[in-house]
């Protein structure tokens, strides 16, 4: 009985698909791929800039290949600036954001789990001030946030980055909804009359449920502290403390490449050497991306999209 | 076990469990803005009253309602912008088979990876005609020369493509993702009752979106409000002084680091704050947003 409805049903959508078919739906693909090519043009760019050298990028196609030389060139020029520091700040960058994935995944899959799932005291007031610091964009907290690192004596050092990088709100709502959306209640209900305490419960029921949460977590709080240019910018003054982003803004700012009155004119650095240096930056969050697709492609709002 | 003794435990194994967050939310969320609040209160060089006449320099400095002006253009564009573009694509998308469009959502959330201090290289190259993909187009338009492109009258839009380029991708995968949560079988009813697909897509599918339309727009705002990386790396590197002080996160941060004035500096960012909080406020409170959710498996 119900297979001939569904088979009814199918039959209607396929009537109306192939109708509708022909001319809205080749408007509709132009649409979504001109957009496509437009979000992905720059990174191409970017990716084939360092292959050729200044006048090439001048002279050439803005799409031509130039040599895989290039990017040699590239990197032994930008060796240069600083002696290298460019390594510390790419060996600055992973190893900041290691700890900052951790400690906010961490942290976001206990507070949010307890939300959830446990009787913790205050737990409205705990979740509508995570809400509101959720909203409340990073940025508006950077200025506070120097003056308080500056009276804690944490001015640049990597702590002034990571700490306040690892609180992670939004994280805790993700969690919060995971545990209480994906996982019955009846399935905690069921292991607490056998006498299982909260921390069982967790590490044995709701822990291993939540790899795709996990998942998720990392992911967002990656993508947000790598690309981080604001607060590391202000909390850190030495160069050899700097994250990548922020030493990608030294770099422009401190020679000829973007505006031919910085910096020293003889300098290396030109626009082959930024552009290696902003695919550094890049790359690491665009193999991420693609990595993550499958959590994206479930959607950013767990709890509000069905599997 | 009485029910009581559970609950206590319980209680106690929730607190332990959410004490690390905790501590990160007190030190990092809440006290960076009753330090900044008391300091806003402090007397300073230029305001050697302290008190209110901090929050009274910052408003009444010569810069304050350019900077606001400023912010409201940008915001202006911005929010439209960022609206209708992901909401129109996000339909659109809706219309295709999920496997289909994968390929599509993944090449949207690639200027994701281009922001900060690398949206400003990015935007430098599109936008510097001897170097420009887009060259020809640029060509095309009579533009051959940079300067003909960032001129103080320019610069809100470019700022507005900048973010645009790096925040609409995410968004899109959001919204479609919001969109792929209504029921199959709403959509399947009006099908047969003969709705087109215009018909669908505004009178049920927007309508059923909508709170998350609702925060998509106030993330926005609150976002666009703070704006600061790009107009200060293009001031400070690129183009020198062009966008120098020209939005409220660059005022303070001048207050700050240049007239030595951490107080009106403290007070700008805490008026910035507070029309941030309002709208998450508002958000959390006057819409059904954050109810708690439903289960989703039966």
């Amino acid at each position: 009985m119900s297979s001939t409805l569904e088979l009814k049903k199918s039959k209607i959508q396929n009537m109306t698909r192939l109708k509708k078919f022909k001319f809205s739906s080749i408007i509709v693909g132009l649409i979504l791929i001109s957009y496509s090519v437009f979000s992905v043009v720059p990174m191409i760019w970017l990716i084939i800039a360092p292959s050729k050298n200044a006048e090439q990028l001048v002279n050439f196609a803005p799409m031509a290949f130039g040599s895989w030389d290039g990017y040699i060139n590239a990197w032994n020029n930008l060796m240069t600036f600083e002696e290298g520091v460019l390594v510390t700040w790419i060996g600055n960058s992973l190893w900041y954001n290691a700890l900052i994935v951790l400690i906010s995944s961490l942290t976001a899959l206990l507070g949010g789990y307890a939300l959830a799932s446990t009787d913790v005291p205050f737990k409205r007031s705990l979740l509508i001030t995570t809400l509101i610091a959720m909203i409340i964009p990073s940025v508006a907290l950077v200025l506070p946030l120097f003056i308080e690192v500056g009276a804690a004596g944490m001015f640049d050092t990597p702590w002034a980055v990571i700490l306040p990088s690892s609180f992670y709100p939004f994280g805790v709502f993700l969690a919060y909804i995971h545990f209480s959306t994906s996982i019955p209640k009846d399935v905690y209900e069921a292991a607490k009359i056998d006498g299982a305490g909260e921390f069982t419960t967790f590490t044995k029921i709701a822990f291993p449920l939540s790899k795709g949460l996990l998942g998720m977590l990392a992911f967002f709080a990656f993508s947000a502290a790598w690309t981080n240019y604001f607060l590391p910018y202000v909390l850190l003054s030495s160069s050899s403390n700097y994250t990548l982003p922020v030493g990608l803004g030294l770099l422009f700012s401190s020679t000829p490449s973007l505006n031919p009155l910085n910096g020293a004119q003889s300098s290396v650095i030109g626009r082959p050497e930024i552009a290696l240096a902003g695919l550094m930056v890049a790359i690491p969050i665009l193999i991420v991306f693609l990595a993550s697709s499958r959590l994206l492609v479930r959607g950013i709002l767990a709890g509000a999209v069905k599997s | 076990m009485s029910k009581r003794m559970r609950i206590n435990r319980s209680a106690i194994a929730g607190s332990v469990m959410v004490l690390p967050y905790l501590v990160l939310l007190l030190l990092f969320g809440i006290a960076p803005i009753v330090i900044a609040f008391v300091t806003s209160l402090q007397p300073s060089m230029v305001t050697p009253n302290g008190g209110f006449e901090n929050y009274i320099y910052s408003v009444t400095e010569f810069r304050f309602w350019p900077a606001v002006i400023n912010v409201l253009t940008f915001l202006g564009i911005y929010l439209p912008a960022m609206m209708i573009v992901v909401v129109g694509i996000s339909l659109l998308l809706d219309n295709i088979k999920p496997k289909l469009n994968l390929p599509l959502r993944l090449s949207y959330i690639v200027p994701a990876a281009l922001t900060g201090s690398l949206s400003v290289l990015i935007w430098y190259i599109m936008l510097e005609p001897s170097l420009s993909p887009y060259r020809d187009l640029l060509h095309g338009l009579g533009l051959t020369e940079s300067g003909q492109i960032w001129r103080t009258g320019n610069l809100a839009f470019i700022f507005v493509m900048m973010a645009f380029f790096t925040g609409a991708g995410n968004w899109i995968v959001v919204q479609y993702g919001s969109l792929q949560s209504i029921p199959d079988d709403i959509l399947e009813a009006a099908k047969i009752d003969g709705a087109s697909q215009t018909q669908i897509a505004f009178r049920i599918k927007l309508p059923l979106i909508s709170k998350y339309l609702v925060y998509m727009a106030v993330l926005v705002f609150a976002a666009g409000l703070q704006i600061f990386v790009e107009p200060q790396l293009i001031s400070g590197s690129v183009f020198p002084g062009l966008a120098a002080d020209w939005s409220l996160n660059q005022l303070s941060y001048t207050f700050a680091f240049a007239s030595n004035n951490l107080s009106s500096a403290a007070a700008l960012s805490i008026l910035l704050l507070v029309f941030c909080a309002i709208a998450a406020v508002f958000v959390v409170f006057k819409t059904d947003f954050f109810e708690k959710p439903k289960k989703r498996l039966k």
